[in-house]
């Protein structure tokens, strides 16, 4: 009998959504890869970056706040832009992913 | 002593520091620093412990400002870039220029959208000088095909000159608090009245030593065929101020263009100048063959300096921070291309060598003696 594998797991505890950083923003939250936040809107996901994290929201917002033209956050596996913006609502165990946008040059 | 020269050379994907003993012989590369982020502008600060600085511009996570404590081994993040105020509504878009300020600390940054910042502590935290970011035109100012940006700060005592594309030449005498519009004589052929009050697209300024009151212009030229409203528009590429910046003249008689973006001043001659004319439609060398031209009398005449340099089939472009002159007593000037090249002109540009021919496109080089 094959080992019983665990039941999957969520990324994050069932009460936070889980922020995917990539890797040359990581050096803006000590290293890390993910951070679990406990919010219910992807704009208090940048809120509580801006707070938590400043150096990683300017990154990603300039200082108007909005976010930068070559920044995508995904929402899952969705693009703000396709859902409600920074008005999405999130649920627990989302994953809010940033990236950058395609481009080269 | 100072008993070397450093150059920084800011390019499409990060910054690079030459390093060569007085001789000139051989320079040594290292970098890139910042890896792979544009870097539009550099400063050398030679005030006390050298220290270096350069905008490292990432058009996905925004400005940054690097500074080097060790002649350019070694690159960390200041603690701040530039930024608007949260209620501004501007953004930050490019930082196009870092200058020494007047306390051994501060320094001034010229940024897109063009505006004004200064740091009183080496970089680490920045105010927006309201006097000109705030000025009443500045809402009136177009960008440039670069964008909007304000390129060019030069400190002359309590007065300090800014250029801006496409805003013109402003001019402060009380030590850089309030600003004026000082474009008499700066033509824009590219608007129906060619002498605005402002919205000139000038491309770099200098100021000479031992010659108060004298500054140079490279203008946006490239005119001469205009035949629209308003009549031609020849020279207004090149000039020179005898005032402080008040009145402008055409000095660009005698170069086979006047459009260009760099000019460079020679440390210990007022009268000698140099500017690398393009063809105004593709902002490269005419017909192919590179040249810089270089004036010893002010402007009244030119000659072309070109020994070294490649004889056809040579289409780059030298951007208006692309060029600099060190300090020593028989000064070498140092040109960097859109190719990647990085040229040195020595004896005053008599003779040229490619230093380095495969760099990234080369957008500043600043040259210092330290």
């Amino acid at each position: 009998m094959p080992p019983q594998l665990p039941p999957a797991r969520p990324r994050a505890h069932a009460t936070t959504i889980t922020v995917n950083v990539p890797t040359p923003l990581r050096n803006c939250c000590s290293g890390a890869s993910e951070l679990a936040l406990r919010v219910t809107k992807l704009s208090a996901v940048l809120e509580e970056l801006e707070q938590r994290y400043p150096k990683l929201h300017r990154s990603i917002c300039d200082e108007t706040g909005a976010v930068r033209r070559h920044v995508n956050l995904f929402v899952n596996t969705n693009h703000m832009r396709d859902c409600n913006g920074l008005g999405t609502s999130l649920e627990p165990g989302d994953v809010v992913t940033i990236m950058t946008a395609v481009s080269g040059g | 002593m100072a008993d070397r020269i450093i150059l920084t050379i800011g390019t499409k994907k990060g910054l690079f520091v030459a390093e060569s003993s007085k001789t000139r012989r051989g320079f040594m590369l290292r970098g890139p620093f910042g890896h792979g982020v544009g870097v539009y502008s550099a400063l050398i600060d030679t005030r006390g412990t050298p220290r270096l600085y350069a905008s490292s511009c990432n058009p996905f996570f925004g400005m940054k400002v690097l500074r080097s404590t060790d002649l350019g081994k070694t690159f960390k993040e200041t603690k701040s870039a530039p930024a608007f105020p949260k209620d501004d509504g501007r953004a930050l878009a490019n930082i196009w220029s870092i200058e020494a300020g007047k306390d051994k600390k501060e320094l001034l940054c010229g940024v897109e959208p063009a505006s004004l910042f200064k740091s009183r502590d080496g970089g680490d935290s920045w105010e927006l000088v309201p006097g000109i970011s705030n000025h009443e035109h500045s809402r009136k100012w177009q960008p440039g095909n670069g964008g909007l940006c304000m390129h060019t700060i030069v400190r002359d005592g309590n007065r300090v000159h800014l250029g801006i594309s496409t805003g013109g030449h402003y001019l402060s005498e009380d030590g850089g608090e309030t600003f004026s519009a000082a474009n008499k004589g700066v033509g824009a052929g590219f608007m129906p009245d060619p002498f605005p009050e402002f919205g000139q697209c000038v491309h770099k300024i200098v100021v000479p030593k031992g010659a108060p009151g004298r500054l140079y212009m490279q203008n946006h030229g490239g005119w001469a065929e205009w035949d629209g409203p308003g009549g031609r528009r020849p020279d207004i590429g090149v000039l020179r101020s005898d005032d402080h910046g008040h009145t402008w003249r055409s000095i660009a008689k005698g170069l086979p263009s006047d459009f260009g973006f760099p000019i460079v001043v020679h440390p210990h001659n007022p009268d000698t100048i140099y500017v690398v004319p393009l063809e105004p439609m593709s902002r490269t060398c005419p017909g192919g063959v590179p040249a810089v031209w270089r004036s010893e009398n002010g402007g009244g005449s030119w000659k072309k300096l070109a020994q070294g340099l490649p004889k056809k089939e040579s289409f780059f472009t030298v951007l208006r921070h692309g060029m600099d002159i060190d300090e020593l007593s028989s000064p070498a000037l140092y040109f960097g291309t859109t190719t990647g090249q990085l040229w040195i002109g020595r004896d005053g540009g008599e003779k040229w060598e490619c230093l380095f021919d495969s760099l990234p496109p080369i957008h500043c080089v600043k040259a210092a003696v330290v």
